[in-house]
Formats: C-alpha cells, sequence, structure tokens
C-alpha cells in the first residue's frame, strides 16, 4: 500500500516551541532554517510504492519498510545504499538528479527518485 | 530432487487432494486454506533448511549469501504465515502434498550431504532454481486461485513475488557458478 505525505516542516507553522523537539535528527533540524519538505517512499509486499513528484535538492526522503523482508534502496551508480530492514525508517537527503535504484536482494524492486 | 521431480510431487499431490474432496464433497474447494496454508509453510520451511544446509557446506561468498537471503525471507514468510493461521484460528492442515514435498526435499538433503566443494555449490544452486519454479508454478497455477481467506491469499501472492525474486537469484547463482 502506497502512502506519500509531503509535510511542510517550518517554524512559522510550528511555532518555536516545538522547535528542541525536531533539533534531535539532523534531517529536521536544518527545517529550521529553511521549508524543507519530507516525501515519504513506502516498501510494502515486494515492492517499493510511487515515487513522489516535486522533490527539490534538500528535501527529505524518508524511506519506511512496511514488509516483512529486509530490503535496500541501492543507487545504480552508487550513489546510495540504504539498508532496510523489517519496519524500519531512514531519512536521507535528497540530491539533484535522476537515480535509478533497485533492492539489492530483490532486484526486481525498483524506481527512480527524480529531485530538481 | 530435480526440477521435473519437484514439480511432479505438486501435481500429484495436489490431484490426490482435489480428487479426495471431490468424492467427500462435491461442492467444497478441491483444497481448503488450511491445507493451503500447510502446503506453503512446507515449502518455506523446506528451503529454510536447505539454506542452513548450504551455511554450514559452503565456502562459497556468493552462495553464502544466497543461503542468509534464503533462511531470514522464507522465514519471515512462515513467521508471518503462523501469525496469521493464529489470528484467524486455522490449524495448517497436513496433507499429501505436504507430505511428499517433505519426502522429496530430505531425500535432495541427503544427496546433497554427500557433495562437497565446487559440486555441492552447483548441485545445491541448481536444486534451488528447480524448487523455486516449481512452487511458484503451483502458488501462482493451484495454490492462490483456490485460497479463500483474502489475508492468506494476500500472504501468498506477496510469497509468489518472493519465489520469483528467489528464482532469478538461484538461476544468476547457478550460471556463475558454471
Amino acid at each position: 500500500m502506497f502512502r506519500s505525505t509531503i509535510l511542510v516542516v517550518s517554524l512559522l507553522t510550528l511555532g518555536w516551541g516545538l522547535a528542541p523537539a525536531f533539533a534531535a535528527t539532523p534531517a529536521t533540524a536544518s527545517a529550521t532554517t529553511q521549508a524543507q519538505a519530507v516525501h515519504v517512499i513506502v516498501l510494502d509486499k515486494m515492492v517499493f510504492g510511487p515515487m513522489p513528484t516535486g522533490v527539490r535538492a534538500g528535501d527529505i526522503i524518508e524511506w519506511v519498510n512496511h514488509d516483512i523482508f529486509e530490503h535496500s534502496a541501492t543507487a545504480r551508480d552508487g550513489s546510495f545504499d540504504i539498508d532496510l530492514k523489517p519496519g524500519a525508517t531512514v531519512r536521507t537527503t535528497a540530491k539533484a538528479g535522476s537515480f535509478a535504484f533497485f533492492c539489492k536482494f530483490h532486484p526486481g524492486m525498483t524506481g527512480t527518485l527524480v529531485a530538481r | 530432487m530435480n526440477k521435473s521431480l519437484f514439480a511432479l510431487v505438486l501435481t500429484l499431490g495436489l490431484g490426490s487432494l482435489a480428487s479426495v474432496h471431490a468424492q467427500q464433497a462435491p461442492a467444497a474447494p478441491a483444497i481448503n486454506d488450511a491445507q493451503i496454508a500447510h502446503i506453503a509453510y512446507t515449502a518455506g520451511a523446506i528451503d529454510v533448511t536447505a539454506a542452513k544446509q548450504a551455511l554450514n557446506k559452503s565456502h562459497n561468498k556468493a552462495v553464502i549469501g544466497f543461503a542468509r537471503e534464503m533462511a531470514r525471507d522464507h522465514a519471515a514468510v512462515n513467521d508471518q504465515a503462523l501469525a496469521l493461521a493464529k489470528k484467524l484460528g486455522v490449524t495448517p492442515a497436513d496433507n499429501a502434498t505436504s507430505q511428499s514435498l517433505a519426502k522429496g526435499a530430505a531425500a535432495e538433503q541427503t544427496k546433497l550431504a554427500a557433495l562437497s566443494g565446487a559440486a555441492y555449490d552447483r548441485a545445491y544452486a541448481a536444486n534451488e532454481v528447480a524448487f523455486h519454479k516449481a512452487v511458484l508454478a503451483a502458488l501462482d497455477g493451484t495454490l492462490i486461485p483456490a485460497t479463500q481467506n483474502a489475508e492468506l491469499k494476500s500472504l501468498l501472492e506477496t510469497g509468489s513475488k518472493l519465489f520469483h525474486e528467489h528464482q532469478m537469484h538461484a538461476e544468476h547463482l547457478a550460471a556463475s557458478l558454471k
């Protein structure tokens, strides 16, 4: 089941009082200085969900493995290799470009992430 | 067990189940969900056992990586299957197909145990190709279409995708060992 959520996190909407709660993770800490979108890619039932659109360099990509199997998101050009154990959520920062990726354990699972 | 033997076991086993059910209750499905769950679980357990043997015997990095993947993935499916059976209050029912599969797999394990080195690696990989191909055909051709419960059907469909991936991986492994 695919679920795509774009969360625009900024101090303007959250208020200063919530800032300390987000400061713990580097990905969201950067949101304190600029509006930053979070794009969720869900893996489930041996499939990468549809890719998010409108991704900009510097946005956060949140990889969520809802499957019962260990997977990876491995870029064909070697630019990233993310291990995704069952139930894991991993955040990365998007770079500009088009990145074809696959699961190195199940290479039939593929996707292409595009960021401007 | 070679490809044709695996296929024969599945065909004969599934056929006998259909025959028994046709005599006892013509309106009932040829195979019930409890039997299907048992067959699927047995197939997964067979591959976990084969993987453990490979991990004990092989020194080939690619074979070991493949075996680890088989053990991890099939254990995950079987854990999920057991949890689903518990949730549904279904006890997986032993049947002729499960018994034939287990018997054939035990014989294959004995044959593989007698091999070592590159000969073992090649035989293990070839057997994995045949096993996944035969089970995949049974899943897609008989078991999934016959499954009544939606959650079990969904799990089996995920299992089918997994078996497909494993079959391709096994084929690549086998080709690399020639």
